[in-house]
């Protein structure tokens, strides 16, 4: 069932790069640059200082604020992509295969960032590597050191996962990918014998089962286990963290995929490859996600509050009386209602709207996130130290702000950068595209074969005539990577709404 | 049957030692269904009303009344300490035998006798020897395994399911938690007595003196309240060093093993060359008594003078580096230093002598002799139902869950040391500023 893919428009991003990308690709870099600066100026000024964290206890402050919110929300993010790629191919269920490249890559990028965002809440980043040289040690009693190895077998797995997926398609594709990313290709080709092919994909076959397995152990385990093995804060332990954990990280996964995926079928016009039945599938998944999500909340508020001990009776209460918990209780309540309405009435179903919506969801679950670390250490441990101590209070500053954001521009710059190396959609056939006759392989961009062509394929879509122009299937050997000239205007504009609409969601 | 052994071995340590050191608490620890004698009681002080409720359970069943009786008795003394378990196991062997036709407790002609109870063995490794200190009541009788018990398996189960082979090679490791130094019987700790207390925050200055920390930052801090006792409100002050637990929960967490419990004598210490800041033991300590230093000393300081490395070459001593954890380290570089072993600097300068810091272990040291001396007073560790086994007692009423905090009589400033609270959080604190010690508003 799953829909023709044309090769030639999966490719045509290797080559082609428009004014738009390059914009695009400097709006990042700069905001990367900040990201940069902000990181800089709170290791010289030190993170107690330069930061609106503190210390709990008689200073009245928060010692975890943001930055690890943001990193149990990467996590959380990261089992979307991969988990529905590894369906893909454990359940073979084909029509998804046309997003499962693009929600690779969103894995890797997202437990990069979770990573990062360690960093960034790290009093001395220069040690790091502290932790791997004690981790034989450290791990048979720290939680984070759990955390680390699941997270580093995480991120090597997927790794694994991708390169293998990818090695059939590069070596068939050689010929017809840009020469200067030659050097990156050979990597990923390390060692390739064409009669590899069989084996690797029971290879990968396992490697999906692997991470599949992975995803409960880590966002539904590992990281509830960060928080609820400590007695002292109470807002953290609950029988039920775990579950409740893993459907809200499933639910903002789901929510970015969405969004990443739409941005793409945009930005190329790859409306026909990537169905429209595919999103609304999505959507669906997405509205029961948050619907659990939201039956969670009530499960918590409400042992919260009847009959709880004081200390957790005072924790529900406070937040209760906090705006942010009725932004994300509304935000989520808005999309569900939106997400449940178009599976009654289809004609209500609109992309752009499905992209605001994930939006609000995944900054829903980011506050939330942040609301479960913040909220436990405003009013910690147990009492009469709950209340001989001063309540905390914490709103994150400019810098912890820079940074979080910093690493949602990041991962929009990591896929302005991978899909000009490798394609964003899986070729199964990648050899045809090479070996087939190619009458336009000739220079010129106005052979009648290819307006042509192009004309069919493009069906009178966004980038219509335009798209026409910019299919340039030129010799890979002599082709001019930077040739820009008048192509894909629609193209640009699109991708930098799709990005914009999303930053300006978290800037709330 | 009362035959299940390993809970009742536990407690014969601490009633020991406790004959000699000041009335039991009043039974508040006892099972509800036990008859309530406090701790102190001997199997003589079982009566005939005892007899007869026993007498009555035990007809309804279809054994032996007569043994169920013996039985029974016998295991309270057991509990009691006043048998032991191989005498207790041995003495009715037989009759068990003929009654139930089988008795699987070990006994010496049975073989494989190990009378040492789970719990015991834990403690003799960790080398917390025994519970030094009878008279507060303690979660540390349990038999469940122990958090460090129960983390050690559960990392090393991790450990498997990740990298199996790896974690067959490194089987020997599971021994070394986060603890460092020669296996000693040393525990340093305090008796605090509050009622002593008069709240002049000398300790807090003299701490601040000592170590050199940073402005705002109180490694000890003296907790003022009030508490409305039947419509009469009286004040309490609880002064609050790191507690150096035995079962330091900020230790289990650390990452990189910065935070150690030192084996010689019980302190529990950051590594400044090798903590990461991540803040970890900090969010894990119920106490509140971690802070990442700032490294910005204030000028009532002249600066750290002591050593900061300790007897292992570690450095723990004084204020930690800038994004370093820091915490009171019961001035480890007195501890270190022959002249001065067995003092810290909040003890000395307190003007009531409420502080008493000595090595808990020790029945002639000076907190234990202080506990001895006011026998009658009442006593508690803080938060001890969490299951760190602080090693700080405390003498005088715990506050209670409703204690409102206060900033009388004396304040931070009037030693000339900023105000805690305004610290850490001074861009974001708008309205909490100006009652910032009251703060805790969820009272
Ligand atoms: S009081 Fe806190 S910091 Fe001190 S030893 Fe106990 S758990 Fe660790
Ligand atoms: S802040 Fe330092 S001492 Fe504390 S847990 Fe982290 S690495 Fe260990
Ligand atoms: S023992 Fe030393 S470090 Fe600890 S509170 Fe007292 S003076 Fe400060």
């Amino acid at each position: 069932m799953s829909p023709d893919i044309d090769g030639e428009r999966v490719l045509r991003p290797l080559h082609n790069t428009t004014k738009g990308h390059f914009a695009l690709l400097v709006v990042f870099g700069l905001a990367a640059l900040w990201l940069l600066v902000a990181w800089v100026y709170q290791l010289r000024g030190g993170m107690m200082t330069v930061t609106n964290l503190g210390d709990w206890g008689t200073a009245g402050g928060v010692p975890w604020g943001l930055y690890i919110g943001a990193f149990v929300w990467w996590i959380g993010i990261a089992h979307g992509g991969i988990a529905i790629s590894a369906a893909v191919t454990v359940f073979k269920i084909e029509r998804f295969r046309p997003i499962a490249r693009i929600a690779e890559v969103l894995t890797v990028f997202a437990l990069g960032m979770a990573a990062a965002n360690i960093v960034f809440s790290l009093g001395r980043p220069d040690r790091i590597f502290n932790t791997i040289v004690q981790w034989p040690l450290t791990v048979y009693h720290s939680p984070l050191a759990w955390d680390i190895a699941v997270i580093t077998l995480y991120l090597v797995l997927s790794l694994t996962y991708i390169t293998l997926s990818l090695r059939d398609e590069i070596y068939a594709l050689r010929p017809r990918l840009p020469w200067w990313l030659g050097p990156i290709y050979s990597v990923i080709l390390l060692g390739y014998r064409p009669a590899e092919s069989e084996k690797v994909e029971q290879i990968t076959w396992w490697l999906a089962v692997a991470i599949l397995a992975l995803v409960p152990l880590l966002s539904g385990g590992v990281v509830p286990w960060l928080f609820g093995l400590i007695a002292a804060q109470p807002g953290w332990f609950g029988a039920a963290a775990g579950p409740s954990m893993l459907v809200e990280s499933l639910t903002s996964a789901m929510a970015f995929v969405i969004i990443v995926v739409a941005a793409f079928r945009y930005a190329y016009g790859w409306e026909d490859m990537i169905e429209e039945a595919i999103l609304v599938d999505l959507s669906k998944v997405l509205a029961l996600l948050v619907l659990a999500t939201i039956w969670f909340v009530i499960h918590d508020v409400l042992t919260g509050l009847y009959l709880a001990p004081a200390h957790i009776d005072v924790i529900t209460e406070t937040m209760l009386t906090l705006p942010f918990f009725w932004l994300a209780i509304g935000g989520l309540l808005v999309s569900f209602t939106y997400l449940a309405a178009t599976v009654l009435r289809p004609d209500w179903f609109s992309i752009p709207v499905l992209v605001v919506v994930s939006g609000v969801v995944a900054i829903s679950i980011l506050n939330k996130k942040v609301m479960f670390i913040v909220e436990g250490l405003m009013h910690p441990s147990v009492p009469p130290l709950t209340n001989l101590y001063p309540a905390g209070e914490y709103f994150p500053n400019w810098v912890e702000w820079s940074l979080v954001l910093g690493s949602i521009v990041l991962v929009g710059l990591g896929f302005v950068i991978v899909s000009k190396i490798i394609p964003m959609i899986e070729l199964e056939d990648a050899g045809e595209l090479v070996d087939e006759p190619r009458s336009s392989r000739t220079d010129g961009d106005s052979s009648p074969d290819v307006a042509a062509d192009g004309g069919v394929l493009s069906g009178g879509k966004l980038n219509g005539s335009a798209a026409d122009t910019e299919r340039q299937p030129v010799n890979s050997a002599i082709s001019d990577p930077v040739d820009t000239t008048g192509r894909g205007v629609a193209e640009s504009d699109t991708v930098g709404l799709d990005s914009d609409s999303a930053t300006t969601e978290e800037d709330r | 049957m009362s035959t299940d052994g390993d809970e009742t071995t536990a407690r014969q340590d601490e009633s020991v030692p406790g004959h000699d050191e000041g009335p039991e608490p009043d039974g508040e620890g006892v099972d509800p269904g036990m008859p309530d004698l406090g701790y102190t009681w001997t199997t003589g002080d079982l009566d005939d009303d005892w007899e007869t409720r026993a007498r009555q359970k035990l007809e309804t069943v279809d054994f032996d009344t007569e043994l169920g009786v013996e039985l029974s008795r016998d295991a309270m003394a057991l509990a009691q300490g006043e048998l032991s378990r191989e005498t207790f196991n041995e003495k009715h062997h037989a009759d068990v035998h003929e009654e139930f036709g089988v008795d699987e407790r070990p006994t010496r002609e049975v073989g494989a006798v190990t009378y040492e109870s789970s719990a015991d063995a834990q403690r003799a490794s960790t080398s917390e020897s025994d519970e030094p200190l009878p008279g507060v009541p303690t979660s540390s009788g349990r038999t469940f395994p122990s958090r460090r018990g129960l983390l050690k398996s559960m990392g090393a189960a991790g450990a498997a399911s990740v990298t199996a082979g790896l974690a067959g090679c490194m089987d020997g490791l599971a021994d070394t938690g986060p603890e460092r130094g020669e296996a000693g019987d040393v525990q340093f700790g305090m008796a605090i007595d509050t009622d002593r207390c008069i709240a002049c925050m000398l300790c807090a200055e003299a701490c601040k003196r000592e170590n050199d920390t940073d402005a705002g930052t109180h490694w000890m801090h003296v907790f003022r309240y009030e508490e409305d006792e039947y419509g009469e409100v009286e004040e309490g002050y609880m002064p609050r060093p790191c507690q150096h637990c035995s079962e330091p929960s900020c230790t289990y967490v650390c990452p990189t093993q910065a935070r150690f419990k030192r084996n010689d004598d019980g302190l529990v210490l950051t590594d400044y060359d090798t903590c990461i800041g991540c803040k970890y033991c900090e969010v894990a300590c119920p106490y509140g008594v971690n802070s990442l230093s700032k490294d910005e000393p204030t000028d009532i300081s002249p600066g750290f003078t002591g050593s900061e490395t300790d007897r292992h070459g570690n450095t723990v001593g004084g204020t930690p580096p800038e994004g370093i954890m820091g915490k009171c380290t019961f001035c480890v570089h007195r501890q270190d230093d022959s002249a001065q072993r067995g003092t810290t600097a909040c003890e000395e300068e307190c003007p009531v002598d409420a502080i008493h810091f000595g090595d808990m272990n020790d029945p002639d040291s000076k907190p234990r002799q202080y506990l001895r001396e006011n026998r009658q007073e009442a006593r508690f560790k803080l938060l001890d139902e969490i299951g760190n086994e602080p090693n700080i007692v405390y003498l005088g009423d715990e506050p209670s869950k409703d204690a409102d905090p206060i900033d009388g009589p004396y304040t931070y400033e009037d030693l000339g040391m900023e105000r805690p609270a305004e610290d850490g959080a001074d861009e974001v604190v708008a309205d909490g500023t100006d009652d910032s010690n009251a703060g805790g508003e969820g009272s």
